[in-house]
């Protein structure tokens, strides 16, 4: 059986390829470089992550692009960048749950792809949708009360790994 | 099949070690299953069927919860047996019956950090038994970590101790809101234990 939960997060989660190019995404990379800090409370995470990212060009460009997806006049609440070497994680228990139906975007601007290393969003516990690695690629994601999101471990078999995603929250305007 | 070596008759000798192991008390014991039993134990896990299990936390293969055979279920009940009434006097902590499950870390599997603790499951002791590998593992150590709580909450998690899977090595472990602990990614090779909680 089908319930309204699985129908309605199958319909509002979607991945665009090749929303920002290889170019842009090493800038803003250049541009985050130094501002990272360590979060590092191991029963809920192991990443780098930069607490206020603010690329106006880009964020309009993605919002248009979310806008199109949606079909909802969007904004941009809250903007973070993550960054996960080999052995990182984020647990679905660390994620913040947001009130109503925000959109959640997740812009992977990584160097290269690193096998394994995907964004879940859970319905009740429950994967429903995959962002594999992708330099790239843009999840779009509608969130309710009822979904968590985790970035999955960074195997140690990939030792250079390092997955850049820029997590952007987005409000009906 | 499960015996007691000479490292158990000094009981207040354990009891010291527990209390002053760091990060959180531990005992480790190496040789536990004696080699005239070895072959015994492995054929008492030899039906017992085992499934991947995935999450945001874990990646292994393990047995059911509850045991399929009743082999599994006479190692395990035989375990807390012999064990439940030994710990009791080392650590403090009164328990009677154990669970048991077989667990398969294979390349890239894991078990991220956590504490066991889990209000109204009741458990008091965890244990982690590592079987001798075909392929000994390089990784899967577990791994414990020195927490602060300030307040009731957690603000600092360190790792502190990596304790190697070694074959016929028995970990005991408390269970508290500070047993944060991992098993390290298996890297290569095959890691198989017999693993599980000790209650009241």
């Amino acid at each position: 059986m089908t319930t309204l939960d699985e129908l309605f997060a199958g319909r509002a989660a979607t991945i665009v390829p090749d929303a920002v190019g290889p170019t842009l995404a090493a800038e803003v990379r250049a541009r985050l470089a130094g501002r990272y800090t360590r979060y590092a409370l191991r029963d809920r995470g192991s990443y780098d992550v930069v607490a206020q990212v603010d690329e106006p060009a880009l964020f309009a460009a993605l919002t248009g692009i979310a806008a199109q997806v949606t079909g909802r006049a969007l904004a941009v609440v809250d903007a973070r960048a993550l960054r996960l070497g080999a052995g990182d994680y984020l647990l679905a228990h660390h994620d913040r749950i947001d009130e109503g139906v925000p959109v959640e975007l997740a812009l992977d601007i990584s160097a290269a792809s690193v096998p394994g290393a995907e964004v879940h969003y859970r319905q009740r516990g429950k994967v429903y949708f995959r962002a594999a690695s992708q330099p790239g690629a843009l999840a779009v994601v509608a969130r309710g009360p009822t979904v968590t999101c985790n970035h999955t471990y960074v195997s140690k078999r990939h030792g250079d790994a390092a997955v850049v995603r820029l997590m952007v929250l987005l409000r009906d305007v | 099949m499960w015996r007691l070596g000479p490292q158990w008759l000094d009981e207040a000798r354990l009891a010291k070690a527990w209390r002053e192991a760091t990060p959180f008390p531990h005992l480790v014991f190496d040789d536990f299953v004696a080699d005239d039993a070895m072959a015994g134990l492995f054929e008492s896990l030899e039906e017992e069927p085992v499934e991947r299990y995935e999450g945001d936390i874990l990646a292994f293969e393990a047995s059911a919860p509850e045991p399929a055979t009743r082999e599994m279920a006479a190692l395990r009940d035989d375990f807390a047996q012999l064990l439940a009434a030994p710990l009791t006097r080392i650590t403090g902590k009164a328990v009677r019956r154990a669970d048991m499950r077989a667990y398969a870390y294979r390349v890239g599997h894991y078990l991220l950090p956590h504490a066991d603790h889990q209000d109204g499951l009741g458990r008091a002791l965890a244990f982690a038994y590592y079987l001798p590998s075909p392929e000994p593992p390089e990784g899967g150590e577990l791994e414990l970590f020195r927490c602060a709580i300030v307040d009731g909450a957690l603000t600092s998690t360190v790792p502190d101790r990596r304790i190697a899977a070694r074959g016929n090595r028995l970990v005991i472990f408390d269970v508290s809101d500070v047993s944060l602990h991992q098993v390290c990614e298996v890297l290569r090779g095959l890691r198989i234990s017999l693993a599980g909680w000790f209650y009241p």
